[in-house]
């Protein structure tokens, strides 16, 4: 993988501001989420962990403007994310959902062309820039050999990065991506996970919901732990991360090591706890 | 390395100063080629008849040019007629490409949402009622309008893709349908022979008045169904996708429904229920297209050369006997509505 160009981070340096006050979200009778603060620190890899069912996935989608909180409201750079034009939020913040899904015989390059659109309208359809930044996102994901290739000819990994390639070539500062790593196998995950950390060397903001908590531990800067709607802890993961949380998380006892390469914590020796948690 | 474009091997960009144009390769050689076709269908259907004039002639007849005996034969029966086939095909074409597109599935039509059935029983009604009635195309033209309305109102707030929308609407054109047959079923048997053709759909004696109606909304329709073609592109996507590229998912989905209903009540105001071109021609289009994005134009176009053509065969298969164009669209389209569903094939989003 190449290094990123700065085109595809233009902007990007100004600091944008993302964050969530007195949120309260849920469906038709459950609150998911109650009462949530959240600042989320620019310039760096948010990891958002929590067991099934905790809110995280529903607070990446209020984040992104995918639901609507009952309560409450997220900002971006200090204005409700609601009140802004779509278009508008689509040029400051990128989204990669978990059930992504595009329509049949889409080839790489097409799809990632698709994330221009917020940029262009019915009378500027493709600038040279347009094609500049698609060039430079196949670039950034390792895609210049596949781009001719259909989608759904490729495999899980490198559908991934398609679509988070498609999601760079919006060009914007913030970067939502809800469980990027879930369907992949190691080497594909490693892959993915480094092209986020490329990103977030470029200057860009990153909100990831992620899974498996040693990954988060590795490649976040921030961690946000959530159990039953609520943030019960946050900050760097070498701090926050201790054998309680992951008990009050989990429900499982571990042991904490470190890992050598990069001295983040790994969860090992996991063991399902005799102690009832609490909920 | 040579410096690759890879979006654009399939495109090419019109550009001056700062705007510029992206054109799929493919779609705008098919409309090309579709236009040429219509235009060459249109001179044929023209000068095919008894009276033997060459196609030249008869265009130029249909411009005022030539003799008065041709002038007349041409303009006012056989233009009227083509160009309500060229409109009310043209308007069923775009309105069943945005209907598909927005359902998610290449088997919604209008003619399942009711509006069909709507303009139907209403023109049945008409005729029925008052034996001389005059107005049955608009009758058919507010029996639409009151079957969208009806539809858009009892499914309001509902469900997200607009699932509900489509199963208010086969409910409101069953109540339709019903209402029709027991007209049918009770008039005396010439109110029924005269009502008949709008059971079917047929071209056949339609006031002009519609015509033109159905041609001033197809100049608005058209254009707005191409300013919502990159929202519907988007809307291929799965909701999460094109929210996050800032389509206003709400506001696109209840304007592709309005206009397909507003192209929709105006061609079977003029046509009748001849709902299988709404079938029949996005799906040719996405084909010839290669499934490329949204092709409405395109899917318009394939419309009125389909609904010009089976009105011909119509014409003259059985001549002098007249099937009725709705029935010729019927016997060509259910086969290949049957060939759609049994194809080996996964491919079954538009």
């Amino acid at each position: 993988m190449t290094s990123l160009p700065t085109l595809l981070t233009d902007g990007s340096c100004a600091a944008v501001r993302l964050e969530a006050r007195g949120l309260s979200m849920g469906y038709a009778h459950s609150q998911v989420i109650e009462h949530l603060d959240l600042l989320i620190p620019p310039g760096q890899v948010t990891a958002i962990v929590g067991p099934n069912g905790c809110g995280k996935s529903t607070l990446l989608a209020g984040l992104s403007r995918l639901h609507k909180p009952s309560a409450g409201a997220v900002l971006l750079d200090g204005k409700a994310i609601a009140s802004l034009p779509s278009r508008e939020v689509a040029r400051r913040l990128a989204l990669l959902p978990q059930d992504a899904s595009a329509p049949d015989g889409l080839s790489v390059a097409e799809l990632i062309r698709f994330g221009r659109q917020p940029h262009q309208s019915l009378l500027r359809q493709w600038s040279e820039q347009d094609q500049a930044i698609v060039d430079a996102a196949l670039a950034a994901a390792d895609l210049l050999e596949l781009a001719e290739r259909p989608l759904e000819s490729m495999s899980g990994g490198q559908r991934q990065r398609a679509w988070i390639a498609m999601a760079i070539a919006q060009a914007t500062p913030l970067l939502l991506l809800d469980e990027p790593t879930s369907a992949l196998d190691l080497g594909h995950q490693i892959e993915v996970f480094e092209l986020i950390r490329q990103l977030a060397a470029a200057g860009k903001t990153i909100v990831m919901v992620v899974h498996d908590l040693s990954s988060a531990c590795r490649y976040a800067d921030h961690l946000v732990a959530m159990h039953q709607g609520q943030i019960i802890a946050q900050g760097a993961p070498s701090d926050v991360v201790t054998a309680e949380l992951v008990e009050r998380l989990y429900g499982v006892r571990c042991v904490l090591l470190q890992d050598p390469l990069s001295a983040t914590p790994i969860i090992a020796g996991i063991q399902r706890s005799t102690r009832p948690t609490e909920g | 390395m040579p410096r690759i474009s890879p979006p654009l091997t399939a495109h090419c960009v019109l550009r001056l100063g700062d705007y510029s144009l992206l054109l799929h390769r493919r779609s705008s050689t098919v409309a090309l080629f579709l236009c040429l076709a219509l235009l060459l269908s249109s001179a044929w259907i023209l000068a095919f008849g008894a009276n033997g004039l060459t196609p030249w002639a008869a265009l130029r007849a249909a411009f005022g040019q030539g003799e008065p005996m041709q002038l007349l034969l041409i303009r006012e029966l056989r233009v009227p007629r083509l160009l309500s086939g060229l409109f009310s095909g043209a308007a069923l074409g775009a309105a069943g490409c945005l209907l598909q597109t927005l359902a998610r599935n290449r088997l919604a039509t209008p003619g399942v949402i009711g509006i069909d059935n709507g303009a139907t029983a209403f023109a049945v009604a008409s005729i029925v009622a008052v034996p001389t009635s005059l107005a049955p195309s608009a009758l058919a033209l507010s029996g639409a309008a009151t079957a969208a309305v009806l539809t858009f109102a009892l499914a309001a707030g509902g469900g997200a893709r607009g699932y509900r929308f489509i199963v208010v609407g086969i409910a409101i054109g069953a109540l339709f349908g019903a209402a029709t047959n027991l007209m049918l079923a009770r008039a005396d048997i010439d109110a029924a022979n005269a009502a008949y053709p709008w059971t079917v759909g047929s071209l056949n004696a339609r006031p002009s008045q519609a015509v033109w109606l159905l041609g001033g909304g197809l100049l608005l329709g058209l254009p707005a169904a191409k300013l919502l073609v990159r929202a519907l592109s988007l809307m291929r996507f799965s909701d999460s996708v094109a929210i996050g590229l800032g389509v206003r998912l709400r506001l696109m989905r209840v304007l592709s429904l309005l206009l397909c209903v507003w192209l929709t009540a105006l061609a079977v105001a003029v046509a009748g229920p001849v709902g299988l071109i709404a079938l029949v021609a996005p799906e040719m289009a996405r084909h010839l297209c290669a499934r490329h994005g949204v092709p409405v134009l395109n899917a318009a176009l394939c419309g009125a050369l389909l609904m010009i053509l089976a009105d011909w065969l119509g014409r003259h298969l059985l001549a002098p006997i007249e099937i009725p164009v709705g029935i010729i669209t019927a016997i060509v389209g259910a086969p290949y509505l049957l060939w759609i569903l049994l194809r080996q094939s996964s491919r079954s989003s538009p």
